[in-house]
């Protein structure tokens, strides 16, 4: 605690930015030891908070991005292969649609992995949780095709209850993501997928395929530029 | 604790390289660890110095380093302690009270003293 002095009038107020109240620091020290002005200091933790946050953040407009484009072009693939009168041959439409989703989960895969190396503990888990979450209901999803194969249902009802079901999937943990990490755009992009996919399911096929193209795919991109204005607004120090 | 900018700024983080470290440990989620070689990366800086600066900030109980194995490889993980945390907030706390004039309305009393308190630490 300092003892105000006499001559110290609050008209005489303290410059905006006060000096730095340490003493200063010999020429001759050394730079890492440096110690600079507040202002400086501030700057210094938002490059270095912004920096880890680049290095460790899952970024949604790469994930939604890819995803996004796969569904529109995939989706879309699809419903030109299952029209009265088709614009691609059924077999080219699932080529196009197989190669997206690989892509994407590859380029999903290899962010996700990138972005948690070398960081242990809490956050790591729930990450490990949630993706063990997706592998397996996915993997309940094509156990589900092997069924509606072996029943001999036809492509038109296999497509449309392999669609609704993975789609349904999708949305419901897009909204189970963004209730863990406090996500909205997430949840809403889920809720909104999850809302797509239940009026596509009444549409019918094929055009509920047009559906989850345009409604689908369209809602991940448009999530992926939330995710980009989101990022232009951050404040930068 | 309120901050208080007569006090001075917590010399243990008032370093530039202690402040990167404790800045990027803090940004982490509560209860997560990070690899030496991550947290070198994320920092630009060389295995001898992080370490120096690691064993300081040890010492002021504000990390927690341990070291195990992954496999047969030697693994260092780095964690911001409790107080760590709490040191951190408290210096940047001080740190935006630094940033903000004390420009108070001329009828507060707890401004005006304020401000002749910071006056004087201007004159000091």
């Amino acid at each position: 605690m300092v003892t105000p002095e006499p001559q110290a009038h609050p008209a005489a107020a303290p410059a905006p930015v006060p000096a730095p109240v340490t003493a200063p620091v010999p020429a001759a020290a050394p730079a890492d030891d440096d110690a600079p002005d507040p202002a400086a200091v501030a700057a210094l933790i938002a490059a270095q908070r912004e920096r880890v946050r680049e290095a460790t953040d899952v970024d949604g407009r790469l994930l939604f991005g890819v995803w996004g484009v796969a569904w529109l072009v995939g989706f879309g693939a699809q419903w030109t292969a299952f029209l009265p009168d088709p614009l691609l041959p059924f077999d080219t439409a699932f080529v196009v649609f197989g190669a997206l989703l690989v892509t994407a989960m590859v380029v999903t895969a290899v962010h996700l992995a990138r972005q948690s190396t070398g960081i242990r503990g809490t956050s790591a888990q729930q990450g490990a949780m949630y993706g063990w979450t997706w592998s397996l209901a996915f993997f309940g999803i094509f156990a589900l095709g092997f069924a509606l194969a072996r029943a001999e249902v036809g492509p038109a009802t296999t497509n449309l209850v392999m669609t609704v079901a993975s789609t349904l999937l999708v949305g419901a943990l897009y909204m189970a993501g963004g209730a863990i990490w406090g996500d909205r755009t997430q949840f809403a992009l889920g809720a909104w997928i999850t809302g797509v996919t239940a009026v596509g399911a009444v549409v019918g096929h094929p055009h509920l395929l047009l559906v989850m193209a345009v409604a689908g795919g369209g809602g991940m991109l448009a999530a992926a530029l939330a995710y980009q204005v989101q990022r232009s607004r951050r404040p930068v120090a | 604790m309120a901050a208080d900018p007569s006090e001075p700024l917590d010399p243990v983080i008032h370093s530039q390289a202690r402040l990167r470290i404790m800045t990027t440990l803090t940004a982490l989620c509560e209860g997560d660890r990070i690899t030496f070689p991550k947290l070198q990366q994320l920092l630009d800086a060389t295995a001898g110095n992080l370490s120096t600066h690691l064993r300081r900030l040890e010492d002021a109980g504000y990390v927690t380093v341990t070291k195990g194995h992954q496999g047969r490889v030697p693994s260092t993980h780095i964690e911001v302690t409790r107080a760590g945390r709490r040191a951190f907030e408290d210096y940047v706390a001080q740190l935006q009270a630094l940033l903000t004039p004390p420009a108070g309305t001329p009828s507060g009393v707890a401004d005006a003293a304020a401000a002749r308190e910071a006056a004087t630490e201007e004159t000091r």
